[in-house]
């Protein structure tokens, strides 16, 4: 207690030091006075009380040193003497100041941005009770290790089965039509619906904030109810409580709402309407039909691992017991956050590792202008060490200025990624989940001032360094100018400048491997013509035959009008435009095997209208396209695509064969055409086998179709026209629109956030991997200067003198960039999974990366190459 | 002062708290001066000891100082016992009282092993 108080006294004492100094002074003059006259009164003279007085007190110095420590606190006032003195530094070179605030502001500034969206998209836990229990449960496929949706069959038996889980529910989830309210007049929207199995909400460990959840009852087939989220019900009811026992319309069912979930919770996809599975649509019921997603939560106490092991069990007993569905199928469980974010882990860290190498190469920088500077302090550090400074009180004084301008410029960085943040969420692809709450919090907070302490320490060891090997004498004895830290500082700096072309070699090299599959990614063959083509998304309320054959009759109707509209040149629909598949499954040709196996071929399902080739602009290769014919009453027809007929049919002619698949019936279907390739799942695959089927032969999979627009103007303007066409024939129909060019350019979105990002970073390193070299060849010219004098005095021509230059650049440039090769050869390896028709080895990349970086080094070194060849001989002699 | 003691670590606090009881408020010179004289001139303060001994008294709030005027009108500060420290000074004399005379039953001559 007593000492505490004593601690804050004393904390005090730092900041009224002169006055209370000044007191101390005092006391100790009046203790010498009241000595001298006690001295006086026992019959000293004047001159004797005085000096007895005075020897008796002692060091009066000393004293107050003594005193001085026991006021204040001496550490803490040497940190503030030798803050003062940073500031000092800093104010009085505002030059260096700014830029190596600057430099390393960047660094610090791309490091925070980067760290909050990596934060926010993969740390961050997800905002549900305990939200490391939340797992995904997904088939896994033993032969390509690869997950996919799970079976209704599956899920009960996993369900049924298995002890490690608190609650398992599967979901599926679409985009449809949904009509709030019953009132006539109120148009259908797009909203998000997902169908529920009894324990989804357990598994997040919610409940509705209003009203309740389904009951048994309106679980079972046929039962109407549906669970809103908060946003819907605001948007549509006017407010929350309003929404509870109001309808919505979807399917061609009628459901009402009983719950509305609390804010914020929208799982998945931000669900508008969630609704209990097997109610609108039956069940599933074959295992081999994966229409499900499944999560869970684990039980209280229970690892990820001991679960996956149980289900890894159940697993290999269902492939015991049903061979022919679950064969070669086990389960995988993910935590549903790393699930969330796997497509995007890899990209994030990459470019969180990129910024940190920019940092390092901003931190080398740093290191070279501080050892510069030091060279330049030497003098200052020599007299400072004469008077009795100690080397580690030197050092500290370094280090105090590394960590106020790495204060400074975490500051300014912090400044730099509230923006940079908002740029990198901005030119990300729209689907990465959770991007839109990357911001700074504390952890960000903490994040920046970590890592600006670490940069401080990086790049003010090396000045610290230099300064302890001077030698006192050397340095006292020389020049201010002379007075180098010798070839060790020469040789530090040069070190730095190598590093630093290495590094940015490394990232360059990843940038490059980036651009080139991008550039691939761009120009790879689609197989169809995207331009001036307007995607029309629709969907028809159905719940059962009946309806889906309206719907069939909508489309009908919709397409020869919406072709005869002013500027349309062709017109169909399609279940799903390239770059999205609708379904796959195995086929078979000719005739069904007697058992259904796992292990048929497998093909692309598609469902589209008669003139969606043309629209599109998929060359019919052989036969023909469907036509009206194609009805549902007529004889089934496919047409394969070149890859289908090439697998199935070698050497023989597809056409008049039959194939089967279980899109929704088994019926055989003629094989009426041949159509081109066309890259179903964007442009990064190769075309898979496909069966385009008529969409008036299958009714129910077809009342959600796409209708694709060619047009001769820019697609946009037609839209106002399609939308009144479409609502002109039905007011249940919601319509979206795209063109075929943007969906395009969504499906390289990825790419090309990479490729951008981590052009940005690479060309920053370059940036400031050339301010180095620049400053080295500066450096080094003025200190060759009077050698260069020399050499030309003695018959030298410009041209020599250009060519020591430029030798010594392309020296330490070579340096880096063998070591930067050998770097980037082993980072890049990272990349594999995400490049596109271009190896990680690519040696016209890493061709193209060393002439680059060669050619901006001597670009560098130009201007003090410059210099040198300007070096008047008779200046350079006299100062011999 | 080669011949003079100086004072012991730690009993020079206790030595200033028993100063300021007995003579009341005083200067740092005369408190200099009583525990010289009291220890008949054996103990010489030095003054280097004494000053941030009375600073730390005072930080810990044991002793109150204000600028006053001496017998001999010089301005001097003047320490003064607090409360804390009036309780402080029994605590230590107590101490300070019971450690003396274990140490003393040590010391005492034909005691030992008894």
């Amino acid at each position: 207690m007593r000492r505490l108080r004593a601690w804050f006294v004393r904390l005090g004492g730092l900041f009224n030091k002169e006055r209370s100094g000044h007191a101390f002074a005092q006391e100790m003059e009046s203790h010498l006075q009241m000595h001298i006259d006690d001295n006086v009164r026992s019959g000293m003279t004047a001159d004797e009380a005085r000096r007895n007085a005075l020897i008796k007190l002692g060091g009066v110095a000393q004293t107050k040193e003594i005193y001085g420590e026991r006021r204040g606190i001496p550490a803490v006032e040497t940190l503030l003497q030798d803050l003062r003195f940073a500031v000092r530094m800093l104010l009085k070179n505002p030059g260096f100041t700014v830029v190596a605030v600057s430099i390393l502001a960047l660094g610090i500034g791309a490091n925070t941005a980067m760290f909050s969206v990596v934060r926010a998209v993969l740390l961050k836990p997800l905002a549900y009770t305990d939200p490391d229990r939340i797992v995904t449960l997904a088939s896994f496929w033993k032969a390509d290790a690869g997950k996919g949706q799970v079976s209704g069959p599956d899920y009960h038996d996993w369900h049924d089965q298995s002890s490690a889980f608190e609650a398992m529910a599967y979901y599926g989830s679409w985009d449809t039509s949904v009509t709030a309210g019953t009132t006539t007049g109120t148009t259908a929207e797009y909203a998000r619906a997902t169908k529920v199995s009894s324990e989804f909400f357990r598994v997040f460990g919610v409940s509705p904030a209003l009203g309740r959840e389904f009951s048994a009852e309106e679980a079972k087939p046929g039962g109407g109810a549906a669970i809103i989220s908060y946003a819907y019900g605001v948007r549509h009811f006017g407010d929350e409580a309003n929404a509870l026992g109001k309808r919505v319309q979807m399917a061609g069912k009628t459901l009402d709402i009983v719950g509305v979930m609390p804010p914020g919770f929208g799982f998945p996809d931000r669900t508008d309407v969630w609704y209990p599975a097997n109610t609108i649509a039956p069940e599933t019921e074959s295992r081999s039909a994966h229409n499900y997603r499944v999560i869970g939560r684990l039980q209280n106490g229970v690892r990820l691992e001991q679960a996956q092991t149980q289900m890894k069990a159940i697993g290999a007993r269902l492939e015991q017991k049903f061979p022919d569905s679950n064969k070669g199928k086990s389960v995988a469980v993910t935590q549903l956050r790393d699930e969330m974010v796997s497509n995007y882990r890899l990209t994030l860290y990459v470019m969180l590792a990129a910024v940190g190498v920019v940092l390092l190469i901003a931190c080398a920088n740093l290191a070279n202008m501080l050892v510069a500077k030091a060279v330049a302090r030497t003098r200052e550090m020599a007299i400072r060490t004469a008077v009795g400074a100690g080397r580690g009180r030197i050092v500290r004084q370094l280090i105090t200025e590394s960590v106020l301008l790495a204060v400074l410029a975490g500051a300014a960085g912090l400044a730099l990624a509230f923006w940079g943040s908002r740029t990198v969420v901005a030119l990300a692809p729209g689907d990465i989940p959770r991007l839109a709450e990357a911001g700074i919090d504390s952890n960000v907070l903490l994040f920046t001032l970590g890592i600006s302490m670490l940069a401080s320490l990086l790049f003010g060891l090396a000045p610290a360094l230099q300064v302890l090997r001077v030698d006192l004498n050397t340095a006292l004895k020389q020049s201010v100018q002379r007075a180098g830290g010798g070839s060790l500082a020469d040789r530090m700096r040069q070190a730095l400048v190598v590093a630093e072309i290495a590094l940015s070699v490394v990232l360059v090299a990843g940038a490059g491997l980036l651009l080139k599959s991008f550039v691939a990614l761009q120009n790879v063959e689609l197989g169809f013509r995207p331009d001036r083509v307007l995607v029309v998304g629709t969907s028809v309320p159905a719940s059962d035959l009946a309806g889906a054959r309206r719907a069939t009759r909508f489309y009908k109707q919709l397409l020869p009008e919406v072709r005869a509209l002013p500027g349309v040149l062709d017109a169909g629909a399609t279940m799903a435009p390239p770059g999205q598949t609708f379904s796959d499954g195995g086929y078979w040709i000719d005739h069904l095997p007697a058992a259904l196996d796992v292990s048929a071929p497998e093909a692309v399902f598609s469902v589209v209208s008669p003139g969606a080739f043309a629209t599109l602009g998929i060359p019919l290769q052989r036969g023909r396209d469907f036509n009206d014919g194609d009805s549902y009453d007529a004889a089934f027809t496919a047409v394969i695509n070149e890859a289908l007929a090439r697998q199935a049919f070698p050497n023989q002619d597809p056409l008049g064969h039959s194939i089967y698949c279980g899109l929704d019936s088994m019926n055989p279907m003629k094989i009426v055409g041949i159509v081109g390739n066309i890259r179903q799942h964007g442009p990064a695959r190769e075309p898979s086998p496909e069966i385009y089927m008529p969409y008036e032969q299958h009714p129910q999979p077809a009342t959600d179709l796409s209708v694709l627009v060619r047009t001769s103007m820019q697609p946009g303007a037609i839209s106002s026209a399609v939308r009144d066409k479409i609502h002109e024939l039905s007011a249940d129909v919601p319509v979206k629109f795209t063109t075929m060019e943007a969906l395009n350019s969504e499906g390289v979105a990825a790419p090309r956030f990479r490729t951008l990002l981590l052009g940005i970073f690479a060309g920053l390193a370059v940036g400031l991997a050339l301010a180095g070299v620049y400053g080295v060849m500066s450096y080094v010219v003025g200190q060759r200067s009077n050698e260069i004098g020399l050499r030309m005095a003695l018959g030298a021509s410009q041209s020599d003198v250009l060519r020591l230059v430029l030798r010594q650049t392309l020296l330490l440039a070579g340096a880096g960039i063998v070591i930067g090769l050998a770097g980037a050869a082993a980072a890049t390896q990272f990349l594999t999974s995400i490049l596109f028709g271009v190896k990680a080895t690519d040696p016209a990349t890493y061709a193209a990366v060393v002439a680059l970086l060669a050619l901006a080094a001597l670009g560098a070194s130009y201007i003090p190459a410059k210099r040198a060849m300007r070096v008047d001989p008779m200046v350079a002699l006299r100062y011999e | 002062m080669a011949e003079k003691t100086d004072v012991w670590q730690g009993t020079l606090a206790l030595m200033v708290l028993k100063t300021l009881e007995t003579l009341g408020p005083l200067h740092g010179y005369g408190i200099a001066r009583r525990i010289e004289q009291t220890s008949g001139d054996l103990l010489s303060v030095n003054y280097g000891t004494l000053y941030p001994s009375l600073l730390k008294l005072e930080q810990e709030g044991y002793i109150d100082s204000e600028w006053g005027q001496s017998d001999n009108n010089r301005k001097a500060k003047y320490y003064r016992l607090t409360r804390a420290g009036r309780k402080q000074l029994a605590k230590e004399a107590q101490e300070w009282g019971q450690a003396t005379a274990i140490l003393a039953r040590f010391l005492a001559p034909g005691e030992e092993r008894s």
